[in-house]
């Protein structure tokens, strides 16, 4: 669907983005993990013609290239600063971007009133943006990103910053959209997002691409062994193990030792983030 | 075309609901209008009385009534002299704008209307002062006919006019008895006509004018604006001009800043369009600005357009050239502060020089000069043209192309200094 080859950015001294490869196939949720500053935002913007890549190139597949116009209609952004107006009120803001993408008269209508309904400010769609709380900003910036059906969508950490409800509401969406078809590049520094709603995901520090594959993938390679923590009193071990079950049924199959406590370390993608740079996520 | 409108759209409602910068493109202009409107003076009732000399000569009562009837005009400020020297000294002293002499056979004239002898009067007036001096012609003209018509209506007036006539008649050398005769008997019908109670001054007497008087007042050529409001609506103006110009200029920068240009760019639109949606709702915001504020000072101030069409033309040219200034300050104004602020600065510069506080027509030459480098002045000058100066086609074709070379170019730069990708 869409294929960034040797994508390369500087600003100024700084390398933003360092000859990323990637290719998000048709239908799949593609997760970019990586903490703040990683490379993403630039690289969301090199991928729909808003950032001039230095180096490399940007395809859709049966498009061409997104610094053409017409091609940048088969995509939705969500940029991760919010582009909506505030002195509009959320159906402004929603006719407004259907408009400069052709859209008009009943077509238009039905379709602000539909995705209005999907990120759920049908009932505040005549206030102004203005009076919104952070999260149904987040969701109109959202629904702003998918007012054409485009098939293919960017999303830039779409829930930052938003309340748990939002955010939930935010994640049920992007599955619903998943389920109907629509390939979606997510964006995200939180890694519980990108194990929840992606089929892969890309590991990226740097600009630069670390690991790519399905989560038990990554997990598997680079997450390193599950650890079992015991404690007995006010001593602690630490077993690690790659057969956890057998492990802990051993454990407690012995009474002689009194456990006060025992906890399970599972490999995520955040110990597989610790594990490629020797740095946590939420650095 | 739907985004581009789209986006002209957008701007216009952007506008309306920041407070401020409605204020600055209609709120403060008006008030600058009313404002100075009111310290040059209001309008011509309250505006100083044309100081005038009057020296009669004739001893009878029309020559008395002339002089009655200027008394009690409110435009002129009468006063009465005998002597015809020391009247042309006060006017050329300045004291006065002009001396009118009413000769010593006015009376006599006037009732020998008939008979074919032109009532007249003379007057002198101060060279520098011409614009006046037509004001004053005019209504001199207005106060004679009006006092025609009275005469008209008073049947013992024409009785006598009419025997006077009938006598010129009969005892003139240079027409034929049965002219004479003929002429007699028309003067005896008009006669009959009046006693029984024909009033030729009435309306319902168009089909027989016994002379006809035209009154040159009305074709005056105006070479001053009638009023103080005159001036300072076009003060307002271009004040609007400027709130209009800081508003849509800064935008692009206020664009950027908040975010809102990523979906832009993102947007299957070209960078044309985008700044084509801009120009329009710029455009169309400088000529609501100056439609509003004209039909303003028309509807309330007696402000009166002269030339319609050249109006027309000087508001369109102002939007071009304000449109070009807005891309201009734009493509300045990278980033809302910085460079907005400098934008921001020259374009108060530019409307301040540009006749937004000193009119231009009572600038010294120097400053005059100066100011030409401003859009803002040759909008001034078209706006006067079409206002009060009665500028032709031809006359209005320099300021209108100097103010839409203005916009041209403004827009190249601007659009060339425009950042657009990362
Ligand atoms: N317009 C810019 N000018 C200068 N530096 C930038 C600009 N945009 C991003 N950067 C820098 O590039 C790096 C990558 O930024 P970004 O792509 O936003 O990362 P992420 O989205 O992963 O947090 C950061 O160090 C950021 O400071
Ligand atoms: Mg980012």
């Amino acid at each position: 669907m869409l294929t960034l080859r040797n994508l390369r950015k500087k600003f100024g001294d700084l390398i933003a983005v360092d000859g990323l490869s990637l290719r998000i196939e048709p239908g799949e949720v593609f997760g970019l993990l990586g903490p703040n500053g990683a490379g993403k935002s630039t690289t969301i913007g090199m991928s729909v013609g808003m950032i001039r890549p230095d180096a490399g190139d940007v395809t859709l597949e049966g498009f061409g290239d997104p610094m053409n116009p017409p091609v940048r209609r088969a995509i939705g952004v969500a940029p991760q600063s919010l582009a909506i107006y505030e002195d509009l009120t959320a159906r402004e803001n929603m006719v407004f971007f259907g408009r400069l993408q052709s859209m008009r008269g009943r077509t238009l209508r039905r379709r602000v009133d539909l995705t209005l309904e999907m990120v759920g400010l049908s009932s505040r769609q005549f206030d102004r943006v203005a009076t919104f709380s952070g999260g149904m900003k987040r969701r109109l910036n959202l629904a702003a990103a998918m007012i054409h059906e485009p098939p293919l969508l960017l999303l830039d950490e779409p829930t930052a910053g938003v309340d748990p409800q939002s955010r939930n509401s935010i994640l049920e969406l992007v599955r619903s959209l998943a389920a109907q078809g629509v390939t979606i590049l997510y964006t995200t520094h939180y890694m519980e997002e990108a194990a929840k709603l992606c089929s892969r995901v890309a590991v990226v520090d740097h600009g630069r691409l670390l690991a790519i594959g399905t989560v038990p993938d990554l997990v598997r390679t680079h997450g390193g062994t599950t650890v079992i923590t015991v404690d007995r009193g006010d001593r602690s071990e630490r077993i690690e193990t790659s057969d956890p079950v057998r492990d802990v049924a051993t454990i407690m199959a012995d009474p002689t030792r009194g456990i006060s406590g025992l906890r399970i370390d599972r490999p995520d993608l955040e110990s597989v983030f610790l594990n490629l740079t020797g740095r946590s996520l939420r650095d | 075309m739907t985004p581009v409108i789209a986006l002209a759209i957008k701007d216009l409602r952007h506008l309306l609901r920041d407070r401020g910068a409605a204020f600055f493109a209609l709120g403060f202009p008006l008030l600058v209008a009313l404002f100075f409107g009111f310290i040059f003076g209001g309008d011509t009732s309250q505006r100083a009385r044309l100081a005038v000399r009057v020296v009669n000569l004739d001893q009878g009562p029309a020559g008395a009534a002339l002089v009655d009837a200027m008394g009690r005009d409110g435009s002129i400020e009468l006063s009465a002299s005998d002597d015809p020297t020391e009247a042309a000294d006060a006017v050329r002293l300045g004291k006065a704008v002009a001396v009118v002499t009413i000769p010593r056979d006015f009376s006599a004239a006037s009732d020998a209307i008939f008979v074919g002898v032109a009532r007249s009067i003379e007057m002198v007036v101060d060279p520098s002062r011409r614009s006046e001096a037509g004001l004053l012609e005019g209504k001199l003209n207005q106060l004679a006919f009006r006092q025609l018509s009275e005469r008209f209506a008073d049947p013992a007036w024409m009785r006598t006019a009419i025997a006077n006539a009938k006598q010129a008649a009969a005892t003139a050398r240079d027409i034929s008895p049965p002219q004479a005769i003929g002429m007699s008997l028309m003067f005896d019908a008009i006669q009959r006509a009046i006693d029984a109670g024909f009033n030729p001054a009435a309306g319902d007497g168009e089909a027989w004018t016994p002379i006809r008087i035209s009154v040159s007042s009305l074709d005056t050529p105006r070479t001053g604006p009638r009023s103080g409001y005159e001036v300072s609506f076009i003060q307002g103006i271009i004040w609007g001009l400027m709130g209009c110009v800081t508003a849509f200029g800064s935008s692009m920068a206020s664009e950027r800043s908040r975010g809102t240009l990523a979906r832009l760019t993102v947007a299957p639109i070209t960078r044309a369009q985008v700044l084509a949606g801009k120009s329009l709702a710029c455009f169309i915001a400088c000529l609501a600005v100056q439609a509003i504020l004209v039909a303003f000072g028309m509807a309330a101030f007696g402000i009166s357009v002269e030339r319609p069409l050249m109006l027309v033309t000087a508001c369109l040219a102002a939007g071009v050239g304000f449109t070009g200034l807005m891309m201009f300050m734009a493509g300045l104004s990278r980033t809302e502060g910085g460079g907005g602020g400098l934008g921001r600065a020259l374009v108060l510069i530019l409307a301040m020089i540009g006749g937004g506080t000193v009119p231009l027509f009572v600038m010294p030459r120097i400053l005059l000069a100066a100011s030409r480098v401003s859009p803002f002045s040759w909008a001034t000058t078209c706006l006067e043209g079409a206002l009060w100066r009665g500028y032709s086609a031809p006359e209005m074709l320099l300021p209108a192309a100097i103010l839409v070379s203005f916009g041209v170019v403004g827009f190249a730069i601007g659009v060339s200094a425009l950042r657009w990708t990362e």
